[in-house]
């Protein structure tokens, strides 16, 4: 469905992305670990189209993403949702605006329809009553679960998560995952995740893929994640502050 | 220090990548702007914003000016006794110069640099890579709807404010002059001809765009969170009030040969 090819990013100089590979296939649920700046966020804005690669390809349903323009760019960011890591809620727009906003802006749907579509996509993030609530007036965790709801609201068939369970207490961020598990389940959509929480990894993922120094270095479903030898994946999975991605610096603050 | 002193790219090729940034953005939103759907409701509400709101400081910008136009010439004109064409003075400025320029200037800082604030916070808080991720051109969706209601509104504005420039002259005329008001009326509407006052408003157009393309581009190409947000809106005003006045020097010099 996705499939990357010797992606390169870099910004000012800077190398981000230096010729990553991913394959993901149809109908699975792929989650992205990395260290913090390690280009997660990068990636999934390369497979929307948000960003074009220096270097290297993307292609969504066997098309280049980069080649794309005007409407169909359009055609194929309307088979996406994505969630934002800063939820990016338009201030302009009430809750009711923000989730429904594609159904708005690109049916005919009725205002009737649009607004069972819209209660239906809060109630499965727990949220009910906030329609007409601004964005300024919501919690951190509700304007996530709200970005949520409108990365869902249009029925995707492939949905982007980034981060979606920061900033959410513990049990919130399970019904998060269970949603996630049962998008996955009943709708077959394909999802990719970023996150850092290693529980919520294990538990929706189908496939686990690590990325290091701009490119994914090992991938593979969660148990083989979870027993793996390789050095660099266990220090990050097990969250030790010493090993191998952090030997190479030096700690002489005196 | 070294890389900036050895960036491939000189202040003036900044310059033409600039221009043409900003040419394309207007280019591309008559494009969109032609086609539909059309967006009756937030146009509407753009207009009330540029336009409406600005009633206020538009009216005082304008009436101190014509009350300062009257002043400033009585003073001239009463050496030679011709105080009378105080009306006159007073209303080729307003029409032909002033009405449209300092209009713009206000409508500038006011509204250029709110659209500009806003615009600019959506794309640091990846709001516009939202939009675009929904299928929604952001140009139509947020510069369309600015740039067609300021281009309704500076014009209208602009009438207004040679009006109450006028009405500020008349009240100079009047109370201090002790002009006849009927006979400053007469010699106000006797020295305008049609043509002054749609070049002003041709102006005034044109000013209405300079200012919503700069400030949504400026918008667009905001980076780096708050203070990003404040360096381009006060960029957005700067390059609108310094270009609104050199077409007006162009304009001017234009129609002084053509006419
Ligand atoms: N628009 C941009 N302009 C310049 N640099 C950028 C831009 N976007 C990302 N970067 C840089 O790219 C690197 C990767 O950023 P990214 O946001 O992908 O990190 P991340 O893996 O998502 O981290 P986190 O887990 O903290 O969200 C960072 O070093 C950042 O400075
Ligand atoms: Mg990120």
């Amino acid at each position: 469905m996705i499939k990357i090819h010797n992606l390169h990013k870099s910004f000012d100089g800077q190398q981000v992305l230096k010729g990553l590979d991913l394959n993901i296939q149809k109908g699975e649920t792929i989650v992205i670990i990395g260290r913090s700046g390690c280009g997660k966020s990068v990636l999934l804005k390369h497979m929307i189209g948000l960003m074009d690669p220096d270097k290297g390809k993307v292609f969504v349903d066997n098309q280049n993403v980069a080649d794309l323009r005007g409407k169909a760019l359009d055609m194929l960011r309307m088979k996406f949702g994505m969630l934002f890591q800063g939820a990016a809620l338009f201030d302009s727009l009430d809750v009711y605006g923000n989730v429904g906003f594609s159904l708005i802006e690109h049916t005919d749907m009725k205002k009737k329809q649009i607004c069972d579509r819209v209660r239906q996509a809060l109630e499965s993030v727990d949220l009910t009553d906030v329609e007409n609530k601004r964005p300024a007036e919501l919690s951190g965790g509700m304007k996530k679960r709200v970005g949520l709801a409108r990365a869902i609201c249009n029925n995707p068939q492939i949905i982007l998560y980034d981060e979606p369970t920061t900033g959410l207490d513990p049990i919130m961020a399970d019904m998060i995952n269970d949603l996630i598990v049962r998008l996955h389940k009943q709708l077959k959509v394909t999802s990719v995740v970023v996150t850092h929480d290693m529980t919520s990894a294990y538990k929706v993922g189908t496939k686990i893929a690590m990325l290091y120094d701009g490119r994914i270095i090992a991938q593979g479903p969660p148990e083989e994640i979870k027993n793996t030898k390789d050095p660099i994946v266990r220090q990050f999975i097990t969250g030790a502050a010493s090993g191998p991605i952090t030997n190479n610096r030096n700690y002489n603050y005196k | 220090m070294h890389r900036r002193l050895l960036s491939p790219y000189t202040k003036f090729d900044k310059f033409v990548v600039y221009v043409g940034g900003l040419t394309m953005l207007f280019l591309r939103t008559i494009t969109w702007a032609v086609r539909p759907p059309f967006k009756k409701k937030e146009l509407l509400y753009q207009m009330k914003k540029t336009g409406v709101d600005s009633i206020s400081i538009v009216f005082l910008t304008a009436f101190f000016t014509g009350i300062v136009l009257a002043f400033q010439s009585a003073y001239t004109m009463r050496q030679m006794s011709a105080e009378i064409y105080i009306a006159s003075l007073v209303a080729l400025s307003m029409t032909r110069e002033l009405g449209p320029v300092l209009t713009a200037l206000v409508v500038a800082a006011r509204v250029g640099a709110s659209i500009t604030a806003e615009v600019g916070t959506m794309k640091v808080t990846e709001q516009i890579d939202a939009l675009e991720t929904m299928g929604t051109n952001p140009i139509k969706y947020l510069v369309v709807p600015r740039f067609l209601a300021l281009a309704m509104m500076l014009p209208l504005l602009t009438i207004y404010a040679d009006f109450v420039g006028m009405a500020g002259g008349l009240l100079v005329g009047v109370s201090k002059l002790h002009l006849a008001p009927t006979l400053y009326m007469k010699k106000t509407f006797d020295a305008l001809v049609y043509k002054d006052l749609y070049t002003g408003l041709l102006k005034s157009v044109v000013f209405a765009g300079i200012i919503s393309i700069v400030a949504c581009y400026e918008g667009m190409r905001t980076r780096g969170g708050a203070e990003g947000v404040g360096k381009s809106t006060t960029l957005s005003v700067v390059i609108s009030c310094v270009l609104v006045i050199s077409f007006d020097c162009f304009f001017t010099a234009l129609f002084y040969f053509m006419f």
